[in-house]
């Protein structure tokens, strides 16, 4: 069976599935409420320009798109169990886990790049169209996540077997990689010399698809102009190649769960 | 490696989970156009002999063939000459029909418009755009039946096909097995339902505690059990055979005449 056939079995189910409106709606709401809300503490309520939108728009996404993701993609997995008539189909069942993360990447991608791009038109409208390019950037960096994110819910889920063992997991992961990374960092900066806190610092953000999506959006919008002193640092410490290293951290953060949960789906019993 | 048009074989085929054995190495060999029952009670065995064929869970020993094609070494070529309906439902309640039966035409090789003849063909041809959720058990079992007897297969194994499912419903699923012995597959079921095993099986297999106690014909049995054997009506003789099967001591029939434990059946 070709993976086109379980792509479309699976993006068909994705499609129905009335999550993808609200969380299009979700995005488009939390656009143009960072819109307003960043200008709003001056005394005037006035929408702010993309550059300034996206980076504050960066943090909220770092937050909820790794949530959003970790969550379904356990839900996902943990459903694969029961998948038995499926998994007796002459198809490898790795094309199962695949078809169903890609179909959920695309539908979950489109709700992204729906709801941000519906702000995205309020804002070039009333703020003008200037640093248009890195609000799609933070589109693309959000849909990289989003699919990173996924890849490791399925994974969870996959491996937990029941769905209520596999949310307490993702949940456990998404404060690990959103909070607990931080603090590691933090921990690293008090305990280690500059030298080596340096080497352990650019670890972490390889090592986590969250910090790489934080670096590589604030790389991405000139981070010592927006995000001071730490983007300054960021990009000392990252240096010319940062991007394309960060980039290939996520996609590396969305290649290895996925085969890990292909694999494990495949030899395991259901 | 293809051993042959030889329908479905276990050869020495255990399964444990965890510490704990589920089904004694058995052998059991079902012959193209032939129909054998798995009766028993529950835990004996009967799903996971079938969840074994079907490659859904994996052998802990021993070798499974669909259609000569070992389901462990082999798994794609076996389950491409198998339709499996399994006990629970095994796809999403919102998988909508048309879409159900268009994968599984794909999986199959054959066209999409065959799924839907065969939807058609079993009363639903007016249900490809329901989910499943909006269906009844029955009709939900109708749908699967009729997808898991796509396509050329040469067996099939069906898990308590008829639970759940009103009197048409129950022989709508006797009409498919026939239909798939006519056409040459080797049908393996499992079964509560007595009356099934008698009207479809040429052979049943008694299971207690992982292990094949008896497997035969009805008059085969009868013969192990002691139980005097008449032709007609064979229900009652094989709820006789059950009781005496699985109720009595199980070591009482452990001679060499029919008892098949831990061998060949």
């Amino acid at each position: 069976m070709t993976h086109a056939a379980l792509f479309r079995f699976e993006w068909a189910a994705a499609r129905r599935g009335r999550i993808v409106p609200w969380f299009a709606a979700g995005f488009a709401l939390a656009a143009v409420g960072v819109a307003l809300a960043g200008l709003s503490a001056g005394g005037v309520v006035r929408v702010q320009g993309f550059a300034r939108t996206s980076v504050s728009l960066l943090q909220l996404t770092l937050w909820t798109v790794p949530m959003l993701a970790l969550l379904l993609g356990a839900v996902q997995g943990a459903e694969c169990q029961e998948l038995e008539f499926l998994a007796a189909l002459p198809a490898p069942r790795s094309r199962l886990v695949f078809g169903r993360w890609a179909a959920w990447t695309l539908a979950l991608t489109a709700a992204l790049v729906t709801g941000f791009g519906a702000a995205g038109l309020v804002i070039g409208t009333l703020a003008g169209a200037a640093d248009a390019l890195r609000y799609l950037a933070l589109i693309g960096i959000a849909a990289a996540l989003l699919a990173a994110g996924l890849a490791l819910g399925l994974w969870i889920g996959v491996a937990a077997r029941s769905r209520a063992r596999a949310v307490g997991v993702a949940v456990a992961v998404w404060f690990a990689l959103v909070i607990g990374a931080d603090l590691v960092g933090i921990a690293l900066l008090a305990a280690l010399p500059a030298r080596d806190a340096t080497w352990g610092l650019t670890a972490l953000l390889i090592a986590n698809p969250v910090d790489a999506a934080r670096a590589l959006g604030l790389g991405l919008f000139g981070a010592d102009v927006v995000a001071g002193p730490t983007g300054a640092a960021l990009r000392r410490l990252l240096g010319g190649q940062g991007a394309v290293l960060l980039a290939a951290a996520l996609v590396t953060w969305i290649i290895v769960p996925l085969r890990l949960a292909g694999r494990r789906f495949a030899r395991q019993d259901l | 490696m293809n051993a042959g048009p030889s329908g479905i074989e276990l050869v020495g085929v255990a399964k444990r989970f965890g510490e704990r054995p589920a089904l004694a190495p058995l052998t059991l060999t079902v012959a193209p156009g032939e129909v054998v029952a798995l009766i028993g009670p529950n835990g004996a065995g009967k799903s996971t002999t079938l969840r074994i064929l079907a490659g859904v869970i994996h052998a802990s020993a021993g070798v499974a063939r669909i259609a000569g094609w070992d389901v462990a070494a082999e798994p794609l070529r076996a389950r491409l000459h198998l339709g499996y309906l399994p006990q629970r439902l095994g796809v999403p309640l919102s998988t909508v029909v048309g879409d159900l039966a268009r994968l599984v035409a794909a999986a199959r090789g054959v066209p999409a418009e065959a799924g839907a003849q065969a939807l058609a063909d079993a009363g639903l041809g007016d249900r490809l755009d329901a989910p499943l959720a909006q269906m009844s058990g029955g009709q939900r079992q109708r749908v699967l039946l009729a997808l898991a007897t796509l396509g050329p297969i040469q067996a099939l194994i069906l898990d308590e096909p008829s639970i759940s499912l009103d009197v048409e419903g129950a022989e709508d699923v006797r009409d498919a097995i026939r239909a798939a012995r006519r056409r040459g597959a080797a049908v393996l079921f499992a079964s509560h339902h007595l009356s099934d095993v008698a009207q479809l099986a040429d052979r049943i297999g008694v299971m207690v505690d992982g292990h094949i106690v008896a497997c035969g014909t009805v008059s085969e049995l009868a013969h192990t059990a002691g139980i005097p054997w008449s032709e007609r009506p064979a229900e009652p003789l094989i709820e006789r055979v059950y009781r005496a099967l699985v109720r009595g001591p199980v070591r009482a029939f452990d001679t060499p005449l029919r008892v098949v434990r831990g061998g060949a059946a």
